[in-house]
């Protein structure tokens, strides 16, 4: 019994080490991003994005996001390859919320997001979607009515399988 | 906010438990609690590997570390989690191999935990047995819960093996590989699929059996 105090007494000073040594890396570490090839978000309203969700010929993936979310963080570079992917079959829409321009803006050129974000700062979107937190990704058919919400952040085989259920949709 | 991926870790800790349960045999003192202290090592060191080959450096975004289902590397989370497990044993591959059957159902219990997020469903199919989404009418493979039960039968296999040096290790990592890379085909992905890393787990599975087998000497079984 001694022995296991002993070794889980020595993992916890490890990983407090590890967690030391991190922190006052991050706490040094600096990253500058140049946003001067990204426009300012559009301003959107509720009855703007529904009708334009009406006015497309093909599904759409909604993702919500923001800079300060870090879940967002950690599904952007799949949801940029997801539309490198299949851009030309589904739309791809971004929704920043409760977020500045310029933070906005910053995380779009971090992450080289290509496709059209709009900026609601009230929530008034996802509120209207009944989507719950940040990150969520909302699956739309053609016409614009909502298949399927996924609130939280959402991996490979999710986002895969929504956008096969889209596709087969189309089909 | 949503805790799916607690209740299917919780399901996997559950298959581990109930695997030292059913195979006890010269297990160490504690043997679930380092089996999930390894997989969770494990989970941090794929994290942290996956973080940087997506181009997010973690000394710099330190809190996004904490969203495993941002993406995991399997491989190196397989490295980190047996390199771990070594550590707490002080490098006694003899526990490896006595805990190799409960760890391969611990396994299975994680891909069971599926139905806890909706989420065993992969490629579309008209077969019987083959269920679709709330939203949906399209049906689909329930290709986790194919994996759980390939995993199930690989610790029972496993389970019947003599003890021997890496035998029973080298086994459970070959048959884990190999039922996951059997399974893959059907999993649907946009970042690509894993094949390359389960073969390269079924040829190193192999290899670490055959360097126990030339060992030739059986490990007796101890309970501590």
């Amino acid at each position: 019994m001694a022995g296991v105090d002993d070794t889980i007494s020595q993992v916890i000073k490890h990983i407090a080490r590890i967690v030391v040594v991190v922190l006052m890396a991050s706490a040094c570490a600096g990253e500058e991003v140049d946003t001067s090839g990204v426009a300012d978000l559009e301003p959107v309203t509720v009855e703007v994005f529904a009708s334009k969700l009406e006015s497309l010929g093909r599904p759409a993936i909604v993702n919500v996001w923001a800079s300060w979310c870090i879940p967002c963080r950690s599904e952007a570079p799949l949801l940029t390859a997801a539309h490198l992917a299949y851009g030309g079959e589904i739309e791809f829409i971004g929704v920043n919320v409760r977020d500045s321009q310029v933070h906005a803006k910053g995380f779009i050129a971090e992450f080289g997001v290509e496709f059209d974000s709009y900026f609601d700062s009230g929530r008034s979107i996802p509120n209207h979607y009944a989507g719950i937190g940040t990150p969520i990704t909302f699956f739309f058919a053609p016409g614009g009515e909502l298949l399927s919400t996924h609130n939280g952040v959402i991996d490979d085989h999710a986002l895969a399988l929504g956008i096969d259920e889209l596709l087969r949709l189309e089909s | 906010m949503e805790f799916t991926l607690l209740w299917a870790a919780l399901t996997g800790v559950v298959f581990a438990w109930g695997g030292t349960r059913l195979w006890p045999e010269g297990l160490p003192d504690h043997a679930t609690d380092r089996m999930v202290g390894a997989a969770a090592a494990g989970l941090f060191i794929g994290r942290l590997v996956a973080m940087t080959l997506q181009g997010t450096n973690p000394l710099i975004h330190p809190g996004d570390i904490l969203v495993i289902r941002g993406g995991v590397h399997t491989a190196a989370a397989t490295v980190g989690a047996l390199g771990t497990y070594l550590w707490t044993v002080k490098g006694q591959v003899r526990f490896l191999d006595a805990t190799t059957a409960a760890a391969v159902l611990g396994l299975a219990g994680w891909h069971a935990g599926c139905v806890w997020r909706n989420m065993c469903l992969g490629a579309a199919s008209d077969l019987p047995w083959t269920w679709s989404l709330p939203f949906s009418t399209i049906t689909r493979h329930p290709v986790e819960i194919y994996a759980a039960l390939g995993l199930i039968a690989a610790a029972f296999i496993v389970a019947r093996l003599p003890v021997r040096v890496f035998l029973r290790a080298g086994a459970g990592l070959a048959l884990a590989s190999f039922v996951l890379l059997l399974t893959e085909p059907l999993r649907l992905t946009i970042q690509g699929g894993l094949e390359a890393w389960y073969i390269a787990g079924v040829v190193t599975g192999i290899v670490v059996m055959a360097l126990g087998g030339r060992a030739g000497r059986s490990v007796p079984i101890q309970t501590t």
